[in-house]
C-alpha cells in the first residue's frame, strides 16, 4: 500500500498515538545529545539526525530486569517479569541502517532458544522508517548491500518527497493496520517526488571474498597491526544496532534483589574472563578480532547474512579512530594480492 | 531511670562509620556511662577513618541512609599514626564532590571523637540526628534506585496509581 | 564570533616529527614510536604504533590528532612493547598525563623518548574529522591551555608558535555556573546528563590513570558500585571515577571526548582540580611527584569542616 502523510499529519499522528496511551520512541534531543526515547509530544521527534544509540533498544534494552527475588526468614519468594506488561510500541523515524538490523537480531533471538523477552517487545512493536537524504563518509550501508532507501525491517517506511510530506509504502500487516486505524490523516499518493536520498560513498564490499579471507586467517599478524590501539571500551558495540551480546547479573541485597540483563560488549577483557583466571582473549587484539570474525564470519556461518548494516556509528564513535570500513577495505586488498 | 522518650513522626537513619581506637571507644564509653542519645545510629567500625573509602559514603546513602557520620581520633593521635591525616584530606575532597553532584552536605557529618569524648559523642550523634530528621527523608537516592532506562521499563498502572496516591 | 585558529605550523611539525622518528629508529635509540597516522575519513588521524624507519612517513600531526597517546604507556596496555625505550609523541596536555604516571612510578623517565608537538589546539570533536579548526570547534581544553609548547621533551620541533586569540573559558564558567545553582538543581543536572550513561567505560580506558588491574567497578565481591546501567549505577560510577582521579588528573579531557553519550565529565574532573588547588595549591602534571595531594598530608590542613 502506498500512501502520503503530511509532516504535519505525521505529528497528529504521533500525538494521537501518545493519547492512546501507546509509546511513541523516536529521536529525540535528550541533554543535547539525539536518542531514541518516547516521546512526550510529537513536536520533540528529530529528523535531520542519527541517533547516537540505535532503535535495537526498543527490543534489546540497555538494562532489563528478568526476575526478582525476596527473602523472608526462609522463604525465598521469585517473581517472574511478566512479559505482558512490555507497552504496546510505535518506534518511528528509524533509519535504514537501525530498520535492516532488526531481522538481523530476530534471528538470533529466536533461534535455537526464543528469547519471549525480546520476541514479546518485538511483537508488539510497530517500526516506521525513515529514508536517508544525508549521509558522511562514515555511513557505509550501500557498502553492506543496503541503501539509504532500504526499508527492510520497516513495517511502514517514510521517504520524504519534494515540497515537504513523506511518501509512505507498507510492508507488512502491522504497517497496514497503522495507517488503516488513522485513515483520515493519510492521503493517496499523487506523482509526489521523493527528495534525493543520500549517497553513501564507500564502495561496495565483496563480502563473499572477506568472509572467505577470514575463514583463513583466525591466526594473522594483521590483527595486531589493526587492533593494538584498541582501548578495549564497549562504545563500538554499544552504539551498534546489530550487537546484541548481553550479560546477565544478579543485583541487590541478601533480602531482596533483581535478576537484569544488560548489554555486553566483546572489546572488554572480563567478557571472556574465566572464574579460574584464565581469558582465552587475553590481549586487545583478539577480542577485536572477535567483532570483525561475528560480524563478517560467524553471524554468516550461522545465519546466511552479515551483522552491520553501516551505520558508521562505531567509525565515528570510536575513541581510537578504529574504522570497520576500512578494515573490510583491508581485507579486501589482502584478498586482491593474493588471487593476484 | 529513663527519662521519657519523645515521639517523633519521622525517625532518620544515620550511618556512623567510625574508627575502632577512637570514637568506638568514645561510643562505648557514652554507653558505659548510661548517657542518653538517638538510638537513631547504626554504627559500623573499622581499623582506622583512612580505612573508610568514600565509596562507603556513597553506598550507605544509595542503600538508604538519610545522613552519614564518619568519626576517628584527633590528629595526632591515630594509632596508625597518620591514617586520620589521610582521611581528612580524602574527605575534604570528596565533600566538595558530593556538593558539586547536588547532595546536601548537611547530612555528612566528620567529627574528632576521643575514646575520652563520650560526652561529645552524644552531641554530634543528636546534633545530626536532629539536623537530619528537621530534612526530612533522603529521597534524591532512594528515587534514583526506582529509575529505570525508559527501554526497561514495563507497564505497571497499579503502581503508578498507587505511587499517585501517596 | 568565529575566529580561526592558525594551524600552518602543524605541515612543519609533521616532517620534524618524521625526521627525528626516522633518526631515532635507524640509530636504535628507541624499540618502537607512538605516534598519530591518518585514517580512511577525510582529515581523520589515529593512533599508530610503529618500529620500521621505513614507516615513518605515516606519522602526521594535524587537528584531528586528539588521543592523549600516554594511555599506551601504561600498564592497562599490554599490547605495546614494554622493552627498551620507547618514543611518543606528546602534546602539552599529554606530557602533563605522562608526568603524573612517572609520579605514580608507572614510567621511568629514561624508559621514554619524548617527542613534543608544539600546538595551537586541537578538534573538541572527531565525530566529523573533516572540519576547520576554529575558535568554535577547538577543544574546550585548548581554550584554557597554558602548556602550548611541551616543556623538558627529548625533542620539540623549532616552529614558532602563532598567537592563539583570548578565548572564553569553558569550564571554569560552567563550574562557576553550576556552583551557583541550589543543591537540588545540581542533583538535577547531573541526573540528567548521568542517566544517559551506556557504561560502556570508554572513559575509563582511554584514561591514562585508570591504569589499575582491575577496576573497583569491575568487581563483584563487594560489588561497591552497580554494573547495571541505571541512573543508580551511573550516579555512583561517575562519582567514584571523579573521586578517584581527583589530585591525578591533568585534564587532557579525553574521557569527554570519547563520551558517545556527550557527558561533560571533564566538568568533575576540573572542579577536584580546582578543589585540590584552593584547598592543598596543588596542580597536576607539572612536576614530577611521588605523592600527589591525596596521598600526602600537613598537620596543618583545614579541618573548618570536621567537629
Amino acid at each position: 500500500m502506498q500512501k502520503f502523510i503530511s509532516q504535519q499529519n505525521l505529528n497528529t499522528l504521533l500525538d494521537k498515538l501518545i493519547a492512546e496511551g501507546k509509546r511513541v520512541v523516536a529521536p529525540r534531543m535528550n541533554a543535547g545529545t539525539v536518542l531514541y526515547e518516547p516521546l512526550t509530544a510529537a513536536a520533540e521527534l528529530v529528523t535531520d539526525q542519527l541517533p547516537r544509540r540505535s532503535g535495537k533498544e526498543a527490543f534489546f534494552p540497555l538494562c532489563e530486569d528478568i526476575m526478582s527475588y525476596r527473602k523472608e526468614g526462609q522463604q525465598v519468594t521469585l517473581t517472574d517479569i511478566d512479559p505482558a506488561r512490555f507497552p504496546e510500541t510505535v518506534l518511528v523515524g528509524v533509519r535504514p541502517c537501525d530498520a535492516a538490523a532488526i531481522p538481523v537480531l530476530d534471528a538470533v533471538f529466536s533461534w535455537d532458544y526464543k528469547d519471549e523477552f525480546f520476541l514479546e517487545r518485538r511483537r508488539k512493536t510497530t517500526i516506521v522508517g525513515l529514508a536517508c537524504t544525508q549521509a558522511d563518509d562514515a555511513c557505509f550501508c550501500s557498502a553492506v548491500g543496503l541503501s539509504p532507501g532500504e526499508p527492510k525491517g520497516a513495517d511502514l517506511f517514510l521517504t520524504p518527497v519534494e515540497g515537504g510530506g513523506y511518501s509512505c509504502e507498507t510492508h507488512s500487516d502491522k504497517g497496514e493496520a497503522l495507517i488503516n486505524n488513522h485513515k483520515d490523516l493519510f492521503a493517496e499518493t499523487n506523482g509526489e517526488k521523493a527528495l534525493p536520498l543520500a549517497q553513501p560513498q564507500t564502495e561496495a564490499f565483496d563480502l563473499q571474498k572477506v568472509k572467505a579471507w577470514l575463514d583463513e586467517h583466525f591466526e594473522n599478524p594483521a590483527w595486531d597491526s589493526i587492533a593494538t590501539r584498541c582501548v578495549g571500551c564497549g562504545a563500538c558495540a554499544f552504539v551498534c544496532p546489530a550487537c546484541h551480546c548481553f550479560d546477565i547479573v544478579d543485583e541487590g541485597t541478601e533480602k531482596s534483589g533483581k535478576r537484569r540483563k544488560n548489554w555486553d560488549a566483546c572489546g572488554f577483557w572480563k567478557f571472556t574472563h574465566h572464574a579460574s583466571g584464565h581469558n582465552p582473549r587475553d590481549q586487545q587484539p583478539k577480542r577485536y578480532r572477535n567483532r570483525i570474525m561475528h560480524k563478517f564470519k560467524y553471524y554468516d556461518d550461522k545465519f546466511g547474512q552479515t551483522l552491520c548494516t553501516g551505520c558508521g556509528r562505531c567509525i565515528r564513535l570510536c575513541p581510537v579512530g578504529i574504522d570497520i570500513a576500512g578494515i573490510i577495505q583491508e581485507i579486501e586488498k589482502q584478498v586482491k594480492v593474493k588471487v593476484e | 531511670m529513663h527519662p521519657e522518650k519523645q515521639k517523633h513522626a519521622f525517625e532518620p537513619k544515620i550511618i556512623a562509620f567510625v574508627c575502632t581506637w577512637c570514637t568506638y571507644a568514645g561510643a562505648d564509653l557514652a554507653g558505659t556511662s548510661r548517657m542518653q542519645y538517638p538510638s537513631n545510629v547504626r554504627v559500623l567500625k573499622f581499623p582506622c577513618t583512612g580505612r573508610i573509602d568514600p565509596v562507603f559514603i556513597l553506598k550507605a546513602f544509595q542503600q538508604g541512609a538519610d545522613g552519614v557520620l564518619v568519626s576517628g581520633c584527633h590528629p595526632g593521635d591515630c594509632h596508625y599514626i597518620a591514617g586520620n591525616f589521610h582521611a581528612r584530606r580524602r574527605f575534604a575532597a570528596f565533600r566538595k564532590l558530593l556538593e558539586f553532584v547536588g547532595v546536601d552536605l548537611n547530612r555528612l557529618q566528620f567529627s574528632w571523637v576521643s575514646a575520652a569524648e563520650g560526652g561529645k559523642w552524644v552531641e554530634v550523634v543528636t546534633d545530626l540526628t536532629e539536623k537530619v530528621r528537621a530534612m526530612g527523608l533522603m529521597t534524591e537516592f532512594k528515587e534514583l534506585a526506582l529509575e529505570e532506562q525508559w527501554s526497561g521499563t514495563i507497564d505497571t498502572p497499579e503502581l503508578k496509581e498507587a505511587y499517585d496516591q501517596i | 564570533m568565529t575566529q580561526p585558529i592558525d594551524t600552518s605550523i602543524y605541515a612543519a611539525v609533521t616532517e620534524a616529527i618524521r625526521s627525528e622518528a626516522k633518526r631515532i629508529l635507524s640509530e636504535g635509540q628507541v624499540s618502537a614510536i607512538v605516534g598519530y597516522a591518518v585514517a580512511r575519513r577525510k582529515g581523520s588521524a589515529q593512533p599508530i604504533v610503529i618500529s620500521d624507519a621505513a614507516d615513518v612517513s605515516k606519522l602526521i600531526f594535524t587537528p584531528a590528532c586528539v588521543n592523549n597517546l600516554s594511555v599506551y604507556l601504561t600498564k592497562a596496555k599490554k599490547e605495546i612493547p614494554k622493552n627498551g625505550k620507547i618514543g611518543i609523541v606528546v602534546k602539552g596536555c599529554d606530557l602533563k598525563a605522562l608526568v603524573g604516571l612517572m609520579g605514580e612510578s608507572q614510567l621511568k623517565r629514561e624508559d621514554l623518548f619524548l617527542i613534543g608537538v608544539p600546538c595551537a589546539g586541537v578538534l573538541g570533536s572527531v565525530l566529523q574529522p573533516d572540519t576547520e579548526l576554529t575558535s568554535d570547534t577547538i577543544a574546550s581544553k585548548c581554550r584554557e591551555c597554558g602548556e602550548r609548547l611541551p616543556q623538558g621533551c627529548d625533542f620539540v620541533p623549532s616552529v614558532t608558535l602563532p598567537a592563539t586569540p583570548e578565548q572564553e573559558q569553558i569550564y571554569a564558567a560552567e563550574i562557576a555556573r553550576l556552583e551557583a545553582l541550589t543543591p537540588a538543581e545540581r542533583w538535577a543536572y547531573w541526573k540528567e546528563q548521568f542517566s544517559k550513561c551506556i557504561k560502556c567505560y570508554a572513559c575509563r580506558q582511554v584514561c591514562p590513570f585508570c591504569f589499575c588491574e582491575q577496576c573497583l567497578c569491575d568487581r563483584n565481591k563487594p560489588q561497591m558500585v552497580e554494573t547495571t546501567p541505571r541512573p543508580a549505577g551511573n550516579f555512583a560510577w561517575h562519582v567514584i571515577r571523579a573521586m578517584h582521579l581527583a589530585g591525578r588528573c591533568a585534564g587532557c579531557a579525553e574521557c569527554e571526548r570519547v563520551c558517545p553519550m556527550d557527558i561533560p565529565l571533564n566538568l568533575l574532573n576540573r572542579k577536584m582540580a580546582k578543589e585540590l588547588k584552593e584547598l592543598y595549591d596543588y596542580e597536576a602534571g607539572f612536576e614530577v611527584n611521588d605523592k600527589g595531594p591525596l596521598a600526602s598530608y600537613d598537620d596543618k590542613d583545614d579541618q573548618s569542616f570536621i567537629k
